[in-house]
């Protein structure tokens, strides 16, 4: 931030904020002159200016009154989130990030794939299909072995869709070279032109324990997923470590290997368990939460008569 | 009377600061803490019958608590809902509002509670013979799990009949099958409530059905 200082009309500066801290503990300026910080629209008091106000002040911060760290608060997250970039349908997700609810626009005669007993509205004109797809290895999945297919009969339609887990949801758009591994149970919904299959992974896939099982996305369009808990995107150039359970999804410039953190012993006595390593360049969303955890938390307390 | 809505959206509650000489009610157990001063009173929901049929069919309780402020200045009550998610309010001038059973949790004391009967391809779709209403003059609070999404609707609309949380009475609701016999059944879906008319609806972006759904074939 570069603060530019009016002292009766006449103009100095910019400077940086440590150097107005100097020059008015120096006595060159007066806490009563002008500062206008860049980019801002109006002039106010050297005193202030956020960061200035405490720094000629002696005394220590009270702690009572004053935490330490300011907590955030819902506003820092906006909870509505309408597509900036390429999409191929227009969508809004609300609700975020607890219970993020995805609406999609259908124009007429067009189909969306939507995760099987995830619809909550939907128009009257919206007729819905229900196709098995990738028949005994998505079943395998994890998933419902069921997509249902959305169509738009003779007009517009809508459709609201709130997926089973509490968590947040993104979007992505493929552009028909880059491809997505999602994590099975992470399908939210998809374009009718990008083609999705369960990918046997063959014993990696099988030893990694829950959850990677994954889902091929291909071709060209929207696709939407979803978390249990808050979804992180992370860059990878390089190398990349995330315990199994909390992949959701990668781009397939990645690749990865399924192992344990540090040895067997580590394997056992850490608690960690398995991990994939990723390597090479692209994006992981990774799940701030994993569904095994919630289950085990709540496991104790399962009725007892009522089995599963 | 001030109150406000926090705890965000996933364990939303409600504080309430009544006045001198004002009252709250609320669903039993919606208290979570209040001024020790505060009088709190059990009374039938709307008197003895009416409180009765309330409960069985109307999926409340059968005593709600009225909050009184008794004292000379301005204390707070603290008002929850049993699951998580989000709280909402409905300001009534003289009209009323249906909410599904289970979502009423608070209001002023101009409102005044009802049940009507919601039809036998209500009770077909589980969710209840009779519907519950608010009307009056006041504040309702409700809510439910999941976010709360308020909707216009004009015309017909389909919802999940799990998602459904609160609607304006002059909306026509019926009972129908998602889709084909196949699909309603396979792929998920089952029943939906396909609403007819011009009116306001409140939708729950989450429902306990989805909950399980996700969790029970990790709970084996």
């Amino acid at each position: 931030m570069k603060i530019t200082i009016n002292r009766e009309g006449q103009e100095y500066g910019p400077y940086p904020l440590e150097q107005v801290r100097e020059l008015l503990a120096n006595g060159t300026i007066q806490s009563s002159d002008l500062a206008h910080c860049e980019g801002a629209t109006e002039w106010v008091k050297v005193d202030q200016i956020p960061g200035i106000e405490t720094a000629d002040d002696s005394l220590p911060p009270v702690l009572d009154s004053a935490p330490a760290v300011t907590p955030s608060t819902d506003t820092d997250v906006p909870d509505t989130y309408t597509p900036t970039g390429q999409h191929e349908h227009e969508f809004v997700i609300e609700c975020k990030p607890d219970f993020s609810y995805l609406t999609v626009q259908v124009p007429g005669n067009q189909s969306l794939k939507v995760e099987s007993s995830a619809m909550a509205t939907m128009s009257t004109n919206m007729a819905m299909k229900t196709k098995m797809k990738g028949g005994f290895s998505r079943l395998l999945g994890g998933e419902s072995i069921f997509i249902n297919e959305f169509t738009a009969e003779g007009g517009p339609a809508e459709i609201g869709i709130a997926p089973g887990s509490p968590g947040d949801m993104d979007h992505v758009y493929l552009n028909g070279s880059e491809e997505i591994f999602l994590q099975s149970s992470a399908y939210v919904a998809s374009s009718m032109n990008v083609e999705v299959d369960s990918k046997w992974q063959g014993l990696k896939g099988f030893f990694s324990g829950e959850g990677l099982f994954l889902l091929r996305c291909a071709g060209q369009g929207d696709l939407w997923f979803n978390t249990y808990g808050a979804m992180i995107e992370i860059p990878v150039d390089g190398n990349y470590v995330v315990d199994t359970s909390h992949v959701v999804a990668f781009t397939s410039g990645l690749q990865y290997n399924v192992e344990s953190v540090g040895g067997l012993k580590s394997l056992f006595l850490s608690g960690e368990g398995l991990v994939c390593r990723f390597h090479g360049q692209g994006k992981v969303w990774i799940q701030t939460r994993h569904p095994m955890a919630f289950a085990n938390w709540t496991w104790p307390f399962r009725p007892q008569k009522n089995n599963g | 009377m001030q109150t406000s809505i926090e705890g965000g959206s996933a364990f939303a509650y409600i504080n309430v600061d009544l006045e001198p000489g004002e009252t709250v009610i609320a669903e039993s157990d919606a208290m979570s803490s209040m001024s020790s001063d505060l009088d709190m009173d059990a009374k039938f929901n709307g008197g003895f019958f009416s409180g009765l049929a309330k409960a069985y069919l109307g999926g409340e309780s059968l005593f709600v608590n009225h909050f009184t402020n008794n004292t000379s200045s301005t204390r707070r009550v603290t008002l929850v809902q049993g699951t998580p998610g989000n709280t909402r309010t409905i300001e009534l001038n003289g009209q009323e509002f249906c909410l599904q059973p289970g979502a009423y949790i608070a209001s002023t004391p101009g409102v005044s509670l009802g049940i009507k009967w919601a039809g036998l391809k209500s009770w077909f779709a589980r969710e209840g013979l009779f519907k519950l209403t608010v009307s009056g003059q006041g504040t309702v609070w409700y809510g439910a799990y999941g976010g709360l999404l308020e909707k216009e609707v004009d015309g017909e609309y389909i919802v999940d009949t799990s998602h459904l949380v609160a609607y304006e009475p002059q909306m026509k609701l019926n009972i129908q099958l998602a889709g084909g016999l196949f699909s309603s059944f396979f792929g998920g879906e089952g029943f939906v409530t396909r609403l007819e008319g011009k009116g306001k609806i409140v939708i729950q972006t989450r429902s306990l059905s989805g909950l399980a759904d996700w969790i029970n074939p990790r709970l084996w």
